[in-house]
């Protein structure tokens, strides 16, 4: 036997003052954003740096398609300008039937891409796997075409579009 | 791994019965309760994130006393305050225990009374029943010598204790 056994008993009735209500509420919240940041979802953070050039070979690619749309709109629009032109210069004879016809129709849309922005990895709700949002802002111009007198109408108007994009590991 | 701790809730269950001593270990190297709290959180979290197995409770005391040294080195103002906190014992400090009487008091003030060395190893022994291999293990020492540090702490408070009393 020890001579501090004794002791030790008078030790072991100190009792540790109990932790603070909100340490446990602390600590659960450091565990999530540990896990937020790709524990349990996303793979842990060297994982997540290894998506980086997935998002800027996305990136190049809609800058791409949005020079290509634009490319492929302003041809379609050039024609309709030249109607339009053709219009001024030899209007259609205003016949019975064509009144009857004299309506606008959709003739061009185009869609200028002018911001994309990456706003990082959010998980939505009841999602288990994060998804990365890209917002977009661009201009789209709408033109309706009278064909009966080549007369044109035209709309143009900012848009903001947000799109949330599946993440993949591999 | 098989025994490592990986369900959300299994660390509840842990901090509940390991927070309260592990705060205390904490206090050991501060004397805010707040300080000592920041440290078991950064500590628990630390220690979880990494998955270890919470069977490896000297790894876990390391971790709590590896952050509070971090601490204490990053800021030399506060280093060098608990350095007179330690030498002072005079110092009012907040109480670590609940005490029932004045005896349990004039105890804890006799502990206070102990070099760092020789606290943690009590703390951890007396307050969170860790083996001495296991508080070896924490400290980096021999458990050999973190026996004979438990037993120089029990001497020297014993010998204050008395001395008060």
């Amino acid at each position: 036997m020890n001579d501090f056994s004794e002791l030790e008993a008078d030790l072991k009735k100190l009792r540790p003052r109990p932790t603070s209500p909100d340490l446990a509420a602390r600590i659960e919240i450091g565990l999530a954003e540990v896990a937020g940041r790709g524990t349990a979802t996303a793979g842990v953070l060297p994982k997540r740096r290894s998506f980086r050039p997935n998002w800027i070979a996305l990136g190049l690619g809609l800058a791409a398609a949005a020079t290509f749309l634009l490319l492929a709109r302003m041809n379609v629009d050039r024609p309709s300008t030249k109607a339009a032109g053709l219009a001024l210069i030899s209007p259609a004879p205003v016949t019975p039937a064509a009144r009857v016809d004299d309506s606008f129709v959709p003739s061009a849309l185009t869609r200028v891409v002018y911001d994309t922005r990456d706003e990082g990895l959010h998980f939505t709700d009841g999602a288990d796997q994060p998804m990365r949002r890209l917002r977009t802002h661009k201009r789209e111009t709408v033109q309706w075409k009278n064909p009966q007198t080549g007369a044109s109408l035209r709309v143009s108007y900012p848009t903001e579009e947000v799109t949330l994009v599946p993440i993949s590991g591999q | 791994m098989e025994d490592a701790v990986t369900h959300e809730e299994d660390w509840k269950v842990c901090f509940a019965e390991l927070g309260p001593g592990l705060v205390l270990f904490a206090r050991q190297f501060v004397r805010s309760i707040a300080d000592a709290e920041d440290i078991v959180q950064e500590a628990f979290v630390r220690f979880w994130r990494k998955q270890h197995s919470i069977e490896n409770r000297g790894l876990l005391y390391a971790t709590v006393r590896s952050i509070a040294l971090d601490l204490l080195r990053r800021d030399t103002r506060r280093a060098r305050r608990e350095a007179v906190a330690s030498a002072d014992m005079e110092q009012t400090t907040e109480p670590h225990f609940d005490f029932d009487d004045g005896s349990q008091r004039e105890l804890a003030a006799a502990l206070d009374l102990l070099p760092i060395e020789q606290r943690e190893v009590l703390v951890m022994k007396i307050w969170n029943e860790l083996t001495f291999a296991e508080i070896g293990a924490a400290l980096e020492i021999s458990q050999n010598t973190a026996a004979s540090r438990y037993r120089y702490a029990l001497a020297s408070l014993k010998k204050n204790f008395v001395a008060h009393e």
